[in-house]
């Protein structure tokens, strides 16, 4: 599977505020449509969103996925998020990298979909356990090559030791690890201090080693 | 001898996923392998799960998935900020409403045939009911007969002694001529139908 590397943050002392790196294209796009909606052009501003929304798609269902563990539910919250993100777009401080402000409001719809869940579950039936198997779309096609090369066995193993991690730490590591944020970018995007992100991805990293290397 | 310094695993962690590493440590972990084994076994252990986890998430989102809730979000955007569309109730329907009227019109007639079927019911289960018992028959015919004496006496002894002043040629006579009579006849068929005490017994 390719991977990217991981985006390095500058060195910086813990719990100082973290210079942000240049805007990224997406923030200018998301600036710029800002700018078509302020001036009153929303069929344009709608087109150019259109482009932006690809462009992060992928990034977000991830997330959301990773988040959720239910491709409903995580489908829902990413479209909930960039439908927010539409309408509240005269909302963004251009200073800020778009990626921050968007997995912000993804997280929220995250949350907001779990608290729903766990609401739901309280009426529903139990149906058969699935605590330890990944939740699996009916859609979903056949596996693709890269699944076929992990066992289930260590799948199940990973899926386990990654929910097992308390709410924040799972965050924090999704966000760091999956989303490929740097603690600077994480720490805006929950609105904790650099050092409590830190602290919160040493945690989960050092459970997750405990879980899958001795396990 | 020279004391070694090993990375803390903090380090590694940060190494492994935050920041670059320097020329000192990278110069550390060429020469000491138990550093270099522990860095390794950590960066599997990220791998993998990174590598399980976007493979969950880009299974249950194929590319087809994904253009559909592209179009979706679109879509919806597309009826963001617009007023809602009311549409309106056509003026002229309400004059004619020959539904209405209509229904009026076969509610009287469920009504009339209601209340027919009930007089109809309660005629017939009379006469039904009084002719399907031969006792009850009895007691209407010697009623008639000896309702005189009973004025006269008004005893059980008086009963029995008018009831014995009528034959039972006589009695039966007086059931046939009943059971023959016109109105009699035309409820025969629900007579048939009604099912006698003894038989439901």
């Amino acid at each position: 599977m390719s991977r990217t590397p991981p985006r390095r943050a500058p060195s910086t002392v813990a719990g100082a505020s973290a210079p942000l790196a240049p805007l990224s294209r997406d923030s200018q796009l998301a600036a710029e449509i800002k700018g078509l909606v302020t001036g009153g052009d929303r069929d344009a501003a709608r087109e150019r969103y259109g482009e932006l929304v690809a462009r992060q798609q992928r990034r977000a269902v991830r997330i959301a996925y990773q988040y959720l563990r239910d491709a409903h539910d995580a489908d829902e919250a990413v479209q909930d998020a960039f439908i927010k993100v539409f309408t509240h777009i005269t909302s963004y401080r251009e200073d800020l990298p778009f990626e921050v402000w968007f997995t912000r409001i993804l997280v929220n719809a995250c949350l907001d979909l779990r608290k729903s869940r766990a609401r739901r579950l309280r009426w529903a039936v139990p149906m058969s356990s699935t605590s330890d198997t990944p939740v699996v779309d009916p859609a979903t096609p056949e596996p693709t090559p890269e699944q076929r090369l992990v066992s289930r066995e260590r799948t199940n193993q990973i899926t386990a030791a990654v929910d097992s991690l308390p709410d924040r730490q799972r965050t924090v590591f999704t966000l760091c690890h999956l989303a490929e944020q740097t603690t600077a970018e994480v720490s805006q995007a929950l609105g904790l201090s650099e050092a409590t992100v830190r602290v919160h991805l040493f945690r989960a990293v050092r459970k997750l080693r405990r879980l899958l290397e001795h396990g | 001898m020279m004391k070694v310094n090993h990375l803390s695993d903090d380090r590694l962690i940060e190494l492994s996923m935050l920041e670059a590493v320097s020329t000192t440590e990278q110069q550390h972990l060429s020469a000491c392998a138990r550093c270099d084994a522990r860095r390794v076994r950590l960066q599997r252990m990220l791998d993998d799960v990174s590598d399980t986890a976007t493979a969950a998430a880009d299974a249950a989102f194929p590319p087809e998935r994904l253009a559909r809730q592209h179009s979706r979000i679109l879509a919806h955007l597309q009826h963001e900020g617009r007023p809602a569309r009311v549409i309106a109730f056509p003026a002229g329907h309400a004059q004619h409403e020959p539904t209405v009227s209509r229904t009026r019109a076969g509610s009287r007639w469920v009504a009339a045939a209601a209340v027919a079927g009930l007089v109809v019911g309660v005629v017939a289960g009379r006469f039904g009911h009084d002719y399907g018992r031969p006792g009850a028959s009895r007691v209407i015919v010697a009623r008639t007969a000896e309702e005189p004496e009973l004025r006269a006496t008004g005893t059980t002894a008086t009963i029995r002694e008018v009831s014995a002043s009528i034959s039972d040629d006589e009695f039966l006579n007086q059931i046939e001529i009943a059971i023959d009579g016109p109105s009699a006849a035309a409820l025969q068929p629900i007579d048939d139908l009604t099912p006698r005490a003894w038989d439901v017994r």
